[in-house]
């Protein structure tokens, strides 16, 4: 009989003589790679060159007297958490609880003498707090807040109302952080000052955000019975799944501008989300022709039978159905392409992981050789990419797919 | 207002046409000589069949024999490839008028429902009146609320179909076929994939709808509510038409010798 940890232990660990060899071998190694990483973890590795450069990590070299746009944008995003804290509770509240915290924590240390963007040179005098940046950051509370009360407001808390209020908000900070010369008091901020994980955020959100529809528009023009438009969705689908991103980032950089007149130049930030979106939107239609392949032939004979038309039996029954089926698969290529947004860096952009090589190479002086910079982006981009699964995972819950 | 209106449309067959001989009744459906191949398997072998104004049919006979195939092709739901079907005086034919014509004029029901899993019960039933009659949305929910009272579940009409049971969805998917107001009714096995308590309550409704004068085509294997309903019952085997009659010709003296042997199989 085997009752209890002993016993547990005896039956699985220590069965027989090899066993018992073969798993004191295995302690001993794992042991020891434990004690050698806590060691480093505590001891060796030297976190300064993070704590002491994560406005650098965050947010590029945004102009610090701008610093007031993606602070209004993270207030929007926590309005968007407290109306899904009162919504949904579980892990909205976990994010509005996380975000509260860190902002709290940034807004109040710069008082307490923690300075998380020391100046450079040993001489300059210190940073003095900047009550402004400080007092937006506080505010975040103040903003989950507004979000959880809106919420409560019957004709607001629904999840229809939830989803137009976060497309909106998306658009306004997009326009905020990237700053538009035809919107007064937005100046552009330029391109080589946004960087980080802002910069890889806002590009992974364009891409997933505006490949939904294209992606759409391309699954449905293959499903087309014009030959035209038939052929050039499955072309450019084809074409761009086969090539890698790092390519079409690079050619849309240094070869489409070739064909463009002199005059005309754009923008490194708009090309990499031109190409991402793109890139994004044939995966995507891929997705959603196969989300909508798997909707039994049965609902399009009952919506045939009832004498609705092809295209609205495809609007109305093959493609919501076909969406709702794909939701995991879209979180999915969410997690790919926020990983992908780093190799931004072959058009001279500085995301998360660029600027992490960039701060290593420009500190050699008191970085070893930076191990600790590229685990600390591990630890962050980990930690959004799992958030996603499991949000997609409660979603999935929630809306029942892979019952019917 | 909208109640008028209702009532007036939900009343769009005679149930007097069930008093009339079926001799002195127009034909609502013409089959001549039709055809269907899948492949080289050839589907529907020469039918010729018209069914009378307000007539109950019962098809039934081994499966893969046509019977679905055949009601099926009643709204082009399958092609017919040689041969002439003819709808309320529409001729089927690749003309798109035509076929949105017959498919406002026929409703179906399936053997799976096939009700739309994201739409509200009430929702799956308006759909259409709203998008293919283009009827106010009130007007279409009031309708909608009548026939869930004619098929007694009105109760369930904010629910989605996966919380009803196996009855009440099949209800439900008479009553969506029902709002878009047809002259004819297809069944397709509509109790084969029901428990066993359920098929009264299926069955129940379908014999009001009879009792309404609707022309009815039900593929199906309930001989209690063949003998009881159909006006005549076909016998399909390998595509064929084998024999046409009414309830008492087929239980007690069918001419063909397979359909003795089937009914004597299932029965």
């Amino acid at each position: 009989m085997t009752v209890g940890v002993p016993g547990w232990i005896r039956t699985n660990l220590f069965s027989s003589p090899l066993d018992g060899v073969i798993t004191i071998v295995l302690a001993v190694i794992i042991a020891i790679g434990a004690f050698n990483a806590v060691n480093w973890v505590f001891f060796t590795a030297s976190w300064e060159v993070i704590t002491s450069r994560v406005p650098l990590y965050v947010i590029g070299r945004y102009p610090q007297d701008l610093y007031w746009r993606p602070e209004t944008a993270l207030l929007l995003v926590s309005v968007l958490l407290g109306m899904g804290w009162r919504m949904w509770g579980g892990l909205a509240r976990g994010f509005a609880i996380a975000i509260i915290i860190i902002t709290l924590l940034a807004g109040v240390l710069p008082y307490l003498g923690v300075d998380l963007s020391p100046p450079t040179d040993p001489d300059a005098p210190p940073n003095e707090p900047k009550h402004l940046v400080n007092a937006m950051f506080i505010l975040n509370f103040v903003a989950v807040a507004v979000g959880y009360g809106l919420a409560m407001i019957p004709s607001i808390g629904r999840a229809k109302t939830f989803f137009i209020t976060a497309v909106v908000f998306f658009i306004i900070s997009a326009f905020l952080i990237i700053g538009s010369s035809y919107i007064p008091g937005l100046d552009p901020v330029p391109t080589q000052d946004l960087g980080g994980l802002t910069l890889n955020l806002l590009l992974a959100a364009v891409g997933i955000v505006c490949s939904i529809p294209i992606g759409i528009a391309l699954a449905l023009g293959r499903r087309s019975q014009l030959p035209f438009l038939k052929y050039f969705c499955v072309g450019f689908i084809e074409i761009v799944r086969g090539v890698p991103l790092i390519t079409l980032l690079f050619m849309s950089r240094h070869i489409l501008p070739l064909t463009f007149p002199e005059t005309v130049s754009i923008d490194e930030l708009y090309l990499a989300m031109i190409t991402i979106t793109l890139f994004s939107s044939a995966y995507m239609a891929e997705n959603v022709r196969g989300g909508m392949a798997a909707v039994a032939t049965g609902q399009t004979e009952a919506a045939r039978a009832l004498g609705l038309r092809a295209w609205q039996t495809t609007i109305m029954i093959t493609l919501p159905q076909g969406l709702r089926n794909i939701i995991p698969a879209i979180v999915g290529q969410s997690i790919g392409l926020f990983k992908d947004t780093s190799l931004v860096f072959i058009i001279g952009m500085l995301d998360l992981v660029e600027m992490g090589r960039v701060t290593i190479q420009g500190n050699l002086d008191f970085v070893d050789d930076g191990h600790e910079v590229y685990i600390f982006i591990a630890v962050v981009f980990w930690v959004f990419t799992s958030s996603m699964s499991y949000v997609s995972r409660r979603i999935e819950t929630a809306l029942g797919v892979g019952r019917r | 207002m909208i109640q008028d209106a209702v009532e007036q449309s939900i009343t769009i067959t005679d149930p007097n046409i069930r008093n009339v001989p079926l001799e002195e009744r127009d034909d609502i459906i013409v089959c001549e000589n039709v055809f269907k191949w899948f492949g080289n398997f050839c589907a529907i072998n020469d039918v010729s069949m018209n069914v009378k104004r307000g007539e109950v049919v019962v098809i039934f006979g081994p499966s893969g024999s046509g019977k679905s195939t055949f009601i099926r092709m009643i709204n082009r739901l399958e092609e017919h490839q040689k041969g002439k079907i003819v709808v309320d005086g529409i001729e089927m034919t690749n003309d798109l008028r035509n076929l949105d014509a017959i498919r406002r004029e026929v409703g179906m029901v399936f053997q799976q429902f096939n009700l739309f899993p994201h739409m509200s019960v009430l929702g799956n039933i308006t759909l259409a009146p709203q998008r293919v009659r283009h009827m106010p949305k009130a007007e279409a929910e009031e309708l909608g609320m009548q026939l869930l009272e004619r098929v007694g579940i009105p109760e369930q009409a904010e629910k989605y179909p996966a919380e009803l049971s196996g009855g009440q969805q099949q209800r439900v998917a008479i009553a969506r076929a029902l709002a878009m107001q047809p002259v004819i009714m297809l069944f397709d096995e509509p109790t084969s994939a029901l428990d066993p308590e359920m098929i009264k309550e299926v069955l129940d409704v379908m014999r009001e709808l009879a009792d309404t004068g609707m022309t009815m085509l039900c593929v199906t294997h309930e001989m209690g509510f063949a003998r009881e309903v159909a006006d005549r019952m076909a016998m399909f085997d390998e595509g064929q038409l084998v024999e046409l009659g009414t309830p008492d010709q087929m239980f007690n003296n069918p001419a063909e010798e397979r359909t003795q042997l089937f009914l004597d199989q299932i029965l």
